[in-house]
């Protein structure tokens, strides 16, 4: 009786043990925390001996905890939804996604299909030749405008007289000053919009990603190409193919001259962020703003844009567009069997599956050829139709692990060069390069 | 009993205090591999020929020449003119609001109010015929909105410290002060200023304390910009250290100069207006 009783309680606790609930933490940005959300709840529908938490923080915060994580391999987080310029730093903590592969192939899903992941997408996230995050997020910035305004017969006649050519979508920045002017009250009083463009240049990591929407034409020239060489994946646009800075040119220059020519159509350029522009277009004070992609369901549902179809506009950046991807890792520090669980949790997350669900309900730019071939896609949000030609050469950011000290010196210097405390000359460029070479310990 | 105290002192503020120092010396950068190499005096080199260090420590001497002065004059004025005023109670209270209201959401709010298009301050501006203001765009309006949001949340601070303060003066003195003829302004500035005036010493101090370490405004409002007109020594600390690359050694030499500069400049104050004495703690 007493060894049959052993044996029924043994039985219970192996069955207790093999059923168990493994519970895996995510830590995610503001931006993805929704679409992540609702997939971890897709998720534990299908594998209910996994449990997923998402943790939300926003941007500023969201690194340096992952790098504290990292760095104490305290294993608070086993996700990790990492913007893809930390890929130098955060690698040292995240799972060589090849190699678990190669060890565990039982969890691969053979439907997965790695190449249909985008390229730029996948590269973004591979590190030291390690893969170390499945691409998540495609963002990218497009160029949201007035449809209603730019359609409208008369301002298109009134432009004409104005500056003697037709009114469009601007392609240069050179373009998209003529039709800011036009937009903006104080200069045409006939204007429908308060300003003509919205325009974030604050001291933050936003500066950083703008100037490169400038700063990319000339980069990617033929001209920028020949001086420059090839942009380097690691070290992004702002480098040469050398590794040395770039913008420290006459090419950096007229990036700079075409952001302030632009300045005097925007409200408070030096003062708005990400939230203040958002608001400026969907509230119709404006008639044109560089913005992400997930911006547009908030356009789309913002009164003063109503009917959406007719007044929203999407076109690719006048000057280039810059990536702006998330990746999902693994924590290096965790048990195999979390590992294991998250790793299940990262494949389905960036299935072909989730990647059309989480762009139609939520936004989410796709990381697969397949989502962006696919026609209810393409109906569901607008921006789908222009990504294939804007992901073909948008502009990158450097991944090297020094990348935030150089956001960090650049987004000062570049405010300073705006508002005019530093002059706009070469020698400004030469010595904020100095800097740069200083943090690269060159 | 004193012991767990004592332990917990020692571990949750010696401690780190010490390995903050140790760090300040090391190269520590944990966006990279292999460092926390001892280099001596180096970062603490690197901190005098660091533009955006000097300019940190340019913006929080602003603010304790400026905004701290003006906290106590806003906070001593409503002390005494809210006295016997009619709904004092309701008014004590409701000048204490700006203090309890946590940082972030004062932040935030005046993010609000400050904004260029929709923010009600620019609004009123437009109503008396003034052009709007760039506040967080402009290197001046920036700073001043700063001094702004700062001496909102903190003069309440002043107020209830002088204002208790006010009420606690001897009564006998007051009596003797109004039989020999003096009232209103007389009165206060001949003996209840007088009366006060190691209060407000100690609030003082205690105010420039505070200002040196000033972050919290700055991160909710302008994050240091525009460039780094309104970045304090603090914040500046915060970005190298935490937000910009964990450069744990550097960061960390930049918060022991904070500490070292904050202990001499309280204890010259606290020499100069002679506090020990006023608050009848030291023989001298």
């Amino acid at each position: 009786m007493r060894s049959r009783l052993l044996v029924v309680l043994v039985l219970a606790v192996l069955s207790a043990l093999a059923f168990a609930e493994v519970t895996i933490s995510v830590v995610a940005c503001s931006d993805n925390a929704d679409s992540l959300k609702w997939l971890a709840q897709e998720f534990m529908k299908k594998n209910p001996d996994i449990k997923v938490d998402v943790t939300t923080l926003s941007w500023e915060v969201l690194y340096p905890r992952i790098l504290a994580d990292i760095s104490a391999k305290s294993g608070a987080f086993d996700v990790f939804n990492w913007d893809v310029m930390t890929a130098g730093a955060v690698s040292q903590g995240c799972v060589d996604l090849f190699e678990f592969i190669k060890q565990n192939p039982d969890l691969v899903d053979p439907e997965y299909d790695m190449d249909d992941l985008l390229p730029l997408a996948k590269n973004l996230g591979i590190w030291d030749g390690k893969l170390v995050g499945f691409p998540y997020f495609n963002n990218t910035m497009l160029f949201y405008y007035r449809k209603d305004l730019f359609e409208n017969p008369k301002h298109k006649e009134e432009f004409e007289k104005m500056f003697g050519r037709p009114l469009r979508v601007p392609t240069t920045w050179a373009e998209a000053v003529d039709v800011a002017r036009y937009f903006t009250k104080s200069f045409n009083k006939n204007s429908p919009t308060q300003y003509g463009i919205a325009l974030m240049f604050p001291t933050t990591h936003t500066m950083f990603y703008m100037y490169l929407i400038f700063f990319g034409p000339y980069r990617r020239s033929v001209e920028g190409i020949t001086r420059f060489g090839p942009v380097d994946l690691d070290y992004g646009d702002y480098f040469t193919s050398d590794r040395k800075p770039a913008f420290a040119s006459d090419l950096g220059l007229k990036a700079f001259e075409d952001m302030k020519a632009l300045m005097p159509y925007s409200p408070d350029p030096l003062g708005s962020d990400y939230g203040e522009t958002l608001e400026y277009f969907a509230k119709g004070i404006v008639a044109m703003v560089p913005q992400w992609t997930n911006p547009y369901l908030q356009f789309k549902s913002s009164p003063a844009l109503q009917p959406a179809e007719e007044k929203i506009g999407i076109a690719p950046m006048p000057g280039r567009s810059v990536a702006g991807n998330w990746a999902l890792g693994i924590n290096k520090f965790i048990s195999q069997e979390k590992q294991r669980a998250a790793f299940k949790f990262i494949q389905f997350a960036t299935s072909k599956w989730a990647d059309k669900e989480k762009l139609i309900r939520f936004a989410i730019a796709p990381v697969r050829k397949s989502t962006l071939a696919d026609v209810e896609a393409q109906k569901a949000i607008p921006w789908v139709k222009v990504l294939p030609s804007i992901y073909a050469d948008e502009t990158f950011r450097p991944r090297i692990p020094e990348e935030p000290r150089l956001e960090d010196i650049s987004n000062i210097n570049f405010a300073k060069i705006l508002s005019g405390e530093l002059p706009l000359t070469i020698d400004t460029l030469n010595k904020l390069a100095a800097e740069w070479e200083k943090v690269l310990g060159k | 009993m004193i012991l767990p105290a004592i332990v917990l002192f020692l571990v949750m503020t010696i401690y780190p205090f010490i390995y903050m120092i140790y760090n300040s010396f090391t190269n520590l950068d944990l966006s990279k591999k292999g460092t926390g190499q001892f280099i001596g005096l180096k970062n603490y080199f690197e901190i005098f020929q660091d533009r955006l260090a000097i300019s940190s420590i340019e913006f929080t001497i602003l603010l304790v020449l400026i905004a701290v002065p003006l906290e106590m004059i806003f906070g001593l004025g409503l002390s005494y003119l809210l006295r016997d005023l009619f709904g004092e109670k309701v008014l004590r209270s409701l000048f204490l609001i700006p203090m309890m209201v946590p940082a972030a959401v004062g932040g935030f709010g005046w993010k609000m109010l400050f904004n260029f298009i929709f923010g009600p301050i620019n609004y009123f501006l437009g109503l008396l015929g003034f052009q709007p203001i760039e506040w967080f765009g402009k290197l001046n309006s920036a700073r001043m909105a700063v001094m702004i949001v700062e001496i909102w949340q903190w003069t309440p601070f002043v107020f209830l410290i002088l204002y208790a303060a006010l009420q606690a003066l001897p009564k006998d003195i007051l009596d003797a002060g109004k039989v020999d003829g003096a009232s209103g302004w007389k009165l206060f500035m001949y003996i209840e200023l007088p009366l006060l005036r190691p209060i407000i010493y100690v609030t003082l101090l205690l105010r420039i304390i505070d200002v040196l370490r000033a972050f919290d405004t700055v991160y909710m409002t302008t994050y240091g910009g525009p460039g780094s007109a309104t970045s304090t020594w603090s914040f500046y600390a915060y970005k190298v250290t935490v937000s910009y690359g964990w450069n744990i050694g550097y960061g960390s030499a930049l918060c022991v100069i904070l500490v070292i500069v904050s202990a001499i400049l309280i204890n010259t104050l606290t020499r100069i207006l002679n506090i020990g004495k006023e608050l009848g703690l030291s023989k001298e």
